[in-house]
């Protein structure tokens, strides 16, 4: 754009020092981030879940997740055959919890990549813009962030149907408003430092000083809120599909805390259909969390001198 | 000093909320098991059910949960009873005989004398005359009940015990009259208008005013506890139960564990596992009971908009194929249907008309419905169905057939789990389709809009086949008809079966119709629906099951097992009482324990942290 | 979702671009009135957006409103007519929508499709169980969580601080209904060698006078597990943010300053510290209505307490759409408010936004 221009050309090696001086800083925040024991134990907990779901399939035959050629009793308490019982339909828990990881954090990447774009858009521009624009995208973030999550996303699911996507995208389309706000502070005071002073008088355009300063300024923010919302996402996926909203037709921890719930798992003592998928939602969103309080306390400085 | 005084104010305080908790959960426990154990000796135990879902209308002309119909047969009385053997009409109600005249145009009741609303007021002719008048006038009222009172045209009462029927041409379904007679002293002040949202709760402490062998004392629409206290004076005898009350509870599991603890007397709606499991529980008795009522794989048969009559929505091409439809009927396996989806708790379907309503019933030749996957795939070749290159069958034409679209109901794992197999089924027979699941609601706009291949829904099936024949004709598209099947010969019959005033008669073309409906196939019938249900047989006994053997227990058509059920002779067990007690004593125990954990714990980490404190400031 | 929302996010609207000075300067009266009521303002338009946008959305999820009225009656042509006149549904919508705004105003939602009376009614009866039980919750939640969030922040890397962070945020991380189905399972049903403790859900014996003595206790000893439930899953929030706002202004040098001049550890905790880090908590406090709207949903659901949460769901699945703009509206004007009456306390409890 014109904007970019008036900056003048640069020569190919500034980009390259520029990812030099990239990488430099990853390699830093690495280093910072192998400190922080809570935030480690999370990662690898995560690995290891996000290595169970990409191999389900070699786990995990997926003929236990069909309902027609299960061979299991039903509901049947752990066996050596199937580690962690059955499920009402005679279906092996253990497989279920696996082919279940996928979803879960599917569905959870899923709405975060939504919810983080929305945000980090919607929050740059209404802290940037300011004015009639920005002061209309400041209202729907807030209208946003008053409408009570849960119904919003119920209303949502209900009329776009629950299939994993749709789901995730409900997900995603209520979830930014946190983020946007997040950004739009930030954004501010970037935006109140003397060198995007300078650009300005310089003559840079909206869009070049949002591209070129805010937005890798704001980047790690994003970054570290990123890891957080994924654990919003995920709770949000368990808790649609445990009161009945979620993709019916594929199996997530949530939707077999719903059978569990509703196929009456207190009554029987069935606790192996109880608590697996409930302590693997527990540990996997504790990891996202620890995770993104690491990665918030290496990039925001005023917390890092604690 | 600050500092100590700020710890003993803490630990003051701390110790005051311990003790102020066990207090409270003591008084609590002894509360409640004061609640059990100490009602008036005369008012009569109280009989609880838990159900899962709410009274939608305590309002007869505005409610249509299963639910709705409970309170409604306990509040008020009905013109007929019903048999348990096969729900078929029967005198016993508020009329204690009728009569048809020759020629099937006037119906005449007599009424019982001496029987009073819950206001002393008494209930006449007149009161019927008037409930049935509010519903053959139209309006709300008719939306519910006016199918009852087809090509009726005038209701009179001569006189107080007498009530008269005109009719246009001959009804067969009369004198299955299901309508909760209302009391005229109190609804001629609610207007048509006013009906729609009329609550007919009770207010300001004034019962519902009713006939039945229960009033209404405390409930509202969508709440979740209702009471109703016998009625004293009933004309069929006092019930034994001082109190019915229900409580809705939002899980099968809560339902069960109440039904355990002994919160409740009965569960309705029990999961197939759970009967199993308190099958062997003492004290309790647990049953699936045969509901009249089937399942089904509905297809479109051919959706038209009904003004223009042109097709309306997608349906594929396949479906709209009379072979193709048959063919399926042997792909399907009912057997394996109802021991895995429904997990036993269902029997093999062949029809729509459920195996309580016998003299309604088409003998079937033997192998009708019989599981043949190898004769499906022949049907098909014959159609012309057959299977192209890349292993999936073609339509006549040689066009590819696509994916079928099986829509199933989110809200029923039943027909997730019908829709799962049929999938799998139909890849048997080179047929290949997706499942789609969606709300019922939305599926009922899909259906009206004809954009769907086929669906799994059931249907409740009345005493008298007319209704459920009745969503077969072209008239009911758009209606209650859910396959837009539409055949002149159908309707034609059904027109006939309507009007004749001898059973035999009627029941045989009744089973003609049946027959055409099996040939057609809009629905491949699955299975006939089982209820489960659960009750503390340690505490009441009589139930009679409705269809007797095998039915259900509550729930049924009219209020006889209200009548029926009676506490068990206590005097020879006589422990329940004692357990009260013990539970409250158990219990106290359990929350004092608690109680000094939870403190301990808060003490010691308060005491940690004053240590920490000290050491802080050194 | 509110879970993820930060607190640095929220001085934002009111900190403008540029650096608050370091006097703190009064505003004067004149300013301070503006202030009210351009905050009044904009809650009111944030309001308005809610009403409008609760009006189509809701037409929009049911296109057909007079097939979900007949539910599954018997449909006659000139039944399903009738309906539509009846409820309006022919008008052109923008006629729809003055009606609609003219009953708002008298807080007129309509009638329930499901249950045939007036959506006002019904909620009102709805809305006391809820209150207490998320009343109840949030009060406990915030007490406790507030108690441990400063205590592991003034001994910040101790046992006490290890031990509460590590299970404040192993409940953050738990589906607060899945930690209601445990203690219902546990307490409720009994579990082993424990035994049955509490009432399997509900929110009252039946034939129990709610308001006598008994009554009372006896509601209180329904909603033990629910509100102990709730209490543990809020107060993780409350305590994690209470301890990083209060290592955030352990930082700043006036509290060195303080301890420095010799203050008790007691008194510069309660005089200072506790105080400001208080702001962005009393913002918390106000914003996570929407997060404890979602766990009166799912808790009432495990519990079978007939509140507004249940009220909403069963509404969905009709759905009965007068109900839904009904609690949509009462939960989205509860946090309206409840965001007006923090931001007015913040300005009390702080001048300087005041501007």
């Amino acid at each position: 754009m014109s904007a970019a221009e008036a900056t003048g050309p640069r020569p190919l090696s500034s980009r390259q020092v520029t990812w030099r001086r990239r990488r430099a800083s990853a390699g830093r925040t690495w280093r910072q981030f192998r400190q922080h024991a809570p935030g480690v134990i999370g990662l690898v907990v995560l690995v290891f879940f996000a290595l169970v779901a990409i191999f389900a399939p070699l786990i995990a035959d997926s003929t236990g997740l069909s309902r027609t050629q299960s061979t299991g009793q039903v509901l049947a308490a752990p066996t050596s055959q199937y580690w962690l019982g059955t499920d009402e339909f005679g279906r092996p828990v253990l497989t279920l919890l696996i082919w279940g990881a996928r979803v879960s954090l599917l569905v959870g990447l899923l709405a975060t990549l939504i919810s983080m774009v929305l945000g980090t858009l919607i929050g740059i521009a209404s802290g940037f813009l300011g004015g009639r624009i920005g002061g209309l995208l400041y209202r729907l973030t807030e209208w946003f962030l008053v409408i009570p999550f849960l119904p919003l996303a119920l209303v949502l699911a209900t009329l776009l149907g629950g299939s994993l996507y749709t789901i995730g995208f409900v997900i995603g389309v209520t979830s930014w408003p946190g983020t946007a706000l997040l950004i739009r502070s930030q954004t501010l005071s970037i935006k109140a430092r003397p060198y995007m002073e300078r650009a300005r008088v310089l003559g840079a355009g909206n869009w070049h000083q949002m591209s070129k300063h805010v937005l890798p300024n704001v980047m790690p923010m994003v970054f570290a809120n990123t890891t957080l919302t994924v654990a919003g996402a995920i709770l949000a996926e368990t808790t649609l599909s445990f009161l009945g909203f979620g993709d019916p037709s594929r199996v997530s921890w949530g939707t077999m805390l719903d059978s569990a719930f509703s196929n009456g798992a207190l009554t029987l003592g069935a606790w192996w259909f109880l608590f697996p998928p409930g302590i693997c939602v527990v540990l996997v969103v504790l990891s996202f969390t620890l995770v993104g309080q690491a990665l918030e306390e290496i990039f925001n400085p005023r917390l890092r001198q604690r | 000093m600050t500092q100590v005084r700020d710890g003993l104010a803490r630990t003051a305080a701390g110790l005051g909320v311990a003790a102020f908790v066990l207090a409270a959960a003591l008084w609590g426990s002894t509360a409640t098991a004061h609640a059990d154990t100490t009602a008036p000796p005369d008012a009569g135990p109280t009989f609880t059910i838990g159900m899962t879902n709410e009274v939608d209308s305590f309002n007869p002309f505005n409610g249509i949960e299963a639910e709705s119909y409970e309170a409604w047969a306990l509040m008020y009385d009905y013109m007929i009873n019903y048999s348990a053997k096969d729900m078929s009409p029967q005198p016993g109600g508020l009329a204690t005989s009728w009569k048809q005249s020759e020629d099937g145009l006037t119906w005449t009741f007599d009424i019982r004398t001496g029987v009073t609303w819950s206001d002393g007021v008494a209930l006449t002719a007149k009161d019927i005359a008037y409930t049935y008048n509010r519903i053959l006038d139209g309006g709300p009222e008719s939306a519910t009940w006016g199918s009852y009172l087809l090509s009726v045209t005038s209701i009179t009462a001569p006189d107080d015990q007498t009530v008269v029927l005109e009719l246009k041409r001959p009804n067969a379904t009369l004198p299955l009259l299901p309508m909760p007679i209302v009391p005229e002293h109190i609804w001629k002040d609610v207007s048509e208008k006013d009906v729609k949202t009329y609550s007919n709760e009770p207010s300001g402490g004034q019962p519902v005013v009713g006939s039945g062998p229960f009033q209404l004392v405390e409930g509202k629409a969508g709440g979740s506890t209702y009471r109703f206290v016998r009625n004293p004076d009933y004309w069929a005898g006092e019930p034994h139960m001082g109190e019915v009350d229900m409580q809705v509870y939002r899980s099968e599991d809560t339902l069960v564990q109440a039904l355990k603890a002994g919160e409740i007397d009965f569960a309705e709606g029990v999961t197939p596992l759970q009967v199993k499991s308190l099958q062997g529980e003492s004290g309790i008795t647990a049953q699936e009971g045969d509901s009249p009522g089937f399942d089904e794989i509905a297809f479109n048969v051919g959706s038209v908009d009904l003004k223009t009559g042109k097709p309306l929505g997608d349906p594929n091409p396949a479906v709209l194929d009379r072979r193709f439809r048959f063919a399926l009927n042997f792909a399907i396996n009912r057997q394996q249907l109802a021991t895995k989806a429904y997990q036993g708790a269902a029997i093999p379907a062949g029809n729509i008309i459920p195996p309580a309503y016998k003299p309604w019933q088409w003998d079937s030749p033997a192998d009708a419905y019989a599981y043949d996957p190898a004769k499906a795939r022949q049907l098909l070749d014959e159609a012309g169905f057959k299977v192209g290159g890349d292993g999936w069958r073609t339509l006549p034409n040689g066009d590819p057939i696509g994916k079928l679209r099986l829509f199933a109901r989110t809200d029923s794992e039943t027909s997730l789990s019908t829709m799962a197999f049929f999938k799998e089924w139909l890849k048997d027979v080179q047929v290949d389709s997706t499942v789609v699941a969606v709300e019922s609601s939305k599926l009922t706009n899909i259906i009206l809009d004809g954009e769907f291949d086929t669906f799994s829904w059931g249907w409740y099936v009345e005493p008298d086949p007319d209704s459920i024949l009745s969503y077969f004709t072209c008239a009911q598209r758009g209606g209650w008809s859910d396959s837009w099947y539409c055949n002149p010969e159908y309707d034609r019959l059904y027109k006939e079966q309507n009007s004749s005033t001898v059973d035999t008669e009627r029941q045989a073309i009744v089973k003609q119709m049946l027959q055409m409906l099996y040939d057609d196939a809009p629905y491949l019938n699955t299975v006939y629906n089982q209820i489960g249900e659960a009750y503390r047989s340690d505490r009441w006994e009589g139930f009679v099951p409705q269809p007797d053997p095998g039915g259900i227990l509550l729930f049924q058509y009219g209020h006889a097992n209200y009548l029926n059920v009676r506490p068990v002779d206590l005097s020879s067990g006589g422990s329940s009482s004692g357990n009260g007690i013990d539970g409250a004593q158990v219990i106290a125990l359990g929350v004092s324990g608690i109680v000094l954990f939870i403190g301990g714990g808060l003490l010691g980490s308060w005491a940690g942290y004053r240590r920490a404190s000290v050491d802080f400031r050194e | 979702m509110s879970h993820t929302i930060d607190l640095t996010a929220f001085d934002s609207e009111d900190a403008p671009a540029a650096p608050p000075s370091d006097e703190p300067s009064r505003p004067s009266r004149a300013a301070s009135w503006r202030w009210f009521f351009r905050k009044l303002a904009g809650s009111t338009a944030t309001l308005a957006f809610v009403v409008v946008v609760n009006f189509f959305l809701f037409r929009v999820i049911n296109s057909h409103p007079e097939r979900t009225l007949a539910r599954g009656r018997a449909k006659t042509p000139e039944q399903i007519q009738a309906v539509i006149d009846k409820y309006g549904l022919a008008d052109p919508l923008p006629q729809q929508f003055l009606v609609y705004l003219k009953n708002i105003v008298t807080l007129d939602f309509g009638d329930s499709y499901q249950y045939s009376q007036s959506v006002r009614s019904l909620m009102l009866d709805r809305l006391w169980p809820t209150l207490v039980l998320v009343g109840t919750s949030t009060i406990l939640s915030i007490v406790i969580g507030l108690w441990i969030g400063t205590i592991a922040a003034w001994h910040r890397g101790r046992k006490f601080d290890t031990i509460s962070t590590t299970g404040t945020i192993t409940l953050y991380s738990m589906p607060e209904w899945w930690l209601g189905l445990i203690l219902f399972s546990v307490f409720a049903t009994g579990l082993g060698p424990i035994p049955r403790l509490f009432p399997i859900g509900k929110l009252r014996s039946a034939g129990i006078d709610p308001w006598s003595l008994d009554g009372v206790i006896d509601q209180a000893w329904h909603l033990v597990l629910p509100v102990l439930t709730l209490t543990l899953a809020y107060l993780a929030e409350y305590s994690l943010i209470m301890r990083s706002a209060l290592l955030d202004e352990m930082g700043e040098d006036y509290l060195q300053t303080a301890r420095a001049k010799g203050l008790r550890d007691a008194l510069v905790r309660r005089r200072h510290a506790s105080r400001n880090a208080l702001l962005p908590v009393v913002t918390l406090v106000s914003l996570n209505l929407g997060f404890i709207v979602s766990g009166a949903i799912t808790v009432e659901t495990v519990f079978s307490i007939p509140g507004l949460g249940l009220l909403t769901t069963d509404a969905l699945r009709i759905p009965d759409i007068p109900m839904l703009q009904g609690t949509f509206f009462v939960f989205s004007a509860a946090v309206v408010l409840a965001n007006l009456v923090s931001n007015l306390l913040y300005g009390l409890l702080d001048p300087r936004v005041r501007v």
